[in-house]
């Protein structure tokens, strides 16, 4: 059991600030990341010995956090058929951005790709994990991750390039 | 451009992004993540008890109690954790007075709420209107409505000034929790 909590400890230690990083892209929130990840990481740690064995614990930390992400809304989402309760779902991005430490032109272009591919984006960049990983991660097939990461690529080139030339012209 | 260097763009933009959750703390949650698993077993040995139609009442602190020919029946049941997570089942709208004593005795700032809101007085209590962007989660971990609804309540999240509000209609399928400013009138203190 000691030996265990070690294990974990030094995965937790090793995965947590990526698996923040792309559950913060795929979510535009960085409290409710963190949340998101803590909740995930303390799942991982209850099951450890089922999680120790995955392939890539990571990756199922990322999975559990953006299902929990997921049950949250739809919780939410009843919530908001009871009366007066409509603003209990207070998830926001918009004034989130000021407390971001990440570069708001980047982080306004994550969030402006499709959810589908910022999930794509944020596991391949920030997971490093592979297109047949990805794809199971994602529950889709190998050659639609290549066709999402594809179009986040195009997207945020056409985003951030035009802003970054104008910079070093200036 | 090309995708090497956009990807790395991106990769270091979040360079200054860190976690910094302790892992004690992650553990300790975890013992909470494993008593959330035993509360839907517990419920389903107290149903294979019921149906052997012996008399069954719950032997875990703070529990509102009905009395029929041969059975107890519980309302509602509240369980303290070591770690502060309050746990709340719901099994029948009956007897939320008790139910927010109980809370509140507990160390949750609550107010109970069973029936139609638009029926029932509210005005006692307000909207808390601090910063609440990702708050609610943090306090309410966990709202699983249905038969019965389970919540469990984290007040060592709830800044000073912040209370809970749970207002349940007419069943269970629906389960509502707000946040709401701490008073005298709404939550008690």
């Amino acid at each position: 059991m000691g030996s265990q909590r070690l294990d974990f400890a030094e995965f937790y230690r090793g995965a947590r600030d990526e698996c923040l990083r792309t559950v913060l892209v795929s979510v535009g929130d960085s409290d409710a990341a963190q949340e998101l990840v803590d909740e995930a990481f303390a799942r991982a740690c209850a099951s450890w010995r089922k999680v120790s064995r995955h392939p890539a614990p990571a990756a199922w930390v990322v999975r559990t956090a953006l299902n929990v992400n997921i049950s949250r809304w739809r919780r939410r989402r009843r919530e908001v058929a009871v009366p007066d309760l409509g603003t209990v779902a207070d998830l926001s991005t918009a004034h989130e951005a000021a407390d971001s430490p990440v570069d708001p032109r980047i982080m306004a272009a994550l969030l402006r790709l499709p959810a589908r591919q910022r999930q794509v984006v944020a596991l391949r960049l920030f997971l490093d994990l592979d297109t047949g990983r990805t794809a199971e991660v994602l529950g889709v097939a190998p050659s639609t991750v290549k066709a999402h990461l594809a179009r986040a690529l195009t997207a945020l080139r056409d985003d951030l390039v035009p802003t970054q030339e104008q910079e070093r012209s200036s | 451009m090309n995708d090497h260097d956009l990807i790395t763009a991106v990769r270091d933009s979040f360079t200054d992004v860190h976690s910094d959750t302790p892992v004690e703390q992650i553990v300790r949650r975890s013992r909470a993540v494993r008593a959330r698993r035993q509360v839907p077993a517990l419920t389903a040995a107290v149903a294979v008890v019921a149906a052997a139609g012996l008399a069954v009442t719950w032997l875990l602190p703070g529990h509102s109690a009905t009395v029929q020919p041969g059975i107890h029946l519980t309302a509602w049941t509240v369980v303290k954790h070591a770690d502060g997570t309050v746990y709340v089942r719901i099994n029948q709208l009956r007897d939320p007075g008790g139910l927010q004593r109980k809370l509140r005795a507990d160390g949750v700032p609550a107010s109970v709420v069973f029936g139609n809101p638009m029926n029932v007085q509210l005005k006692p209590c307000q909207w808390y209107h601090g910063n609440v962007s990702g708050l609610l989660p943090k306090v309410v971990p966990s709202i699983a409505p249905g038969q019965p609804a389970i919540l469990a309540i984290r007040p060592s999240a709830l800044p000073a000034g912040a209370g809970v509000q749970i207002i349940t209609m007419t069943n269970l399928s629906r389960i509502g929790v707000r946040l709401v400013s701490a008073s005298q009138g709404c939550t008690g203190s």
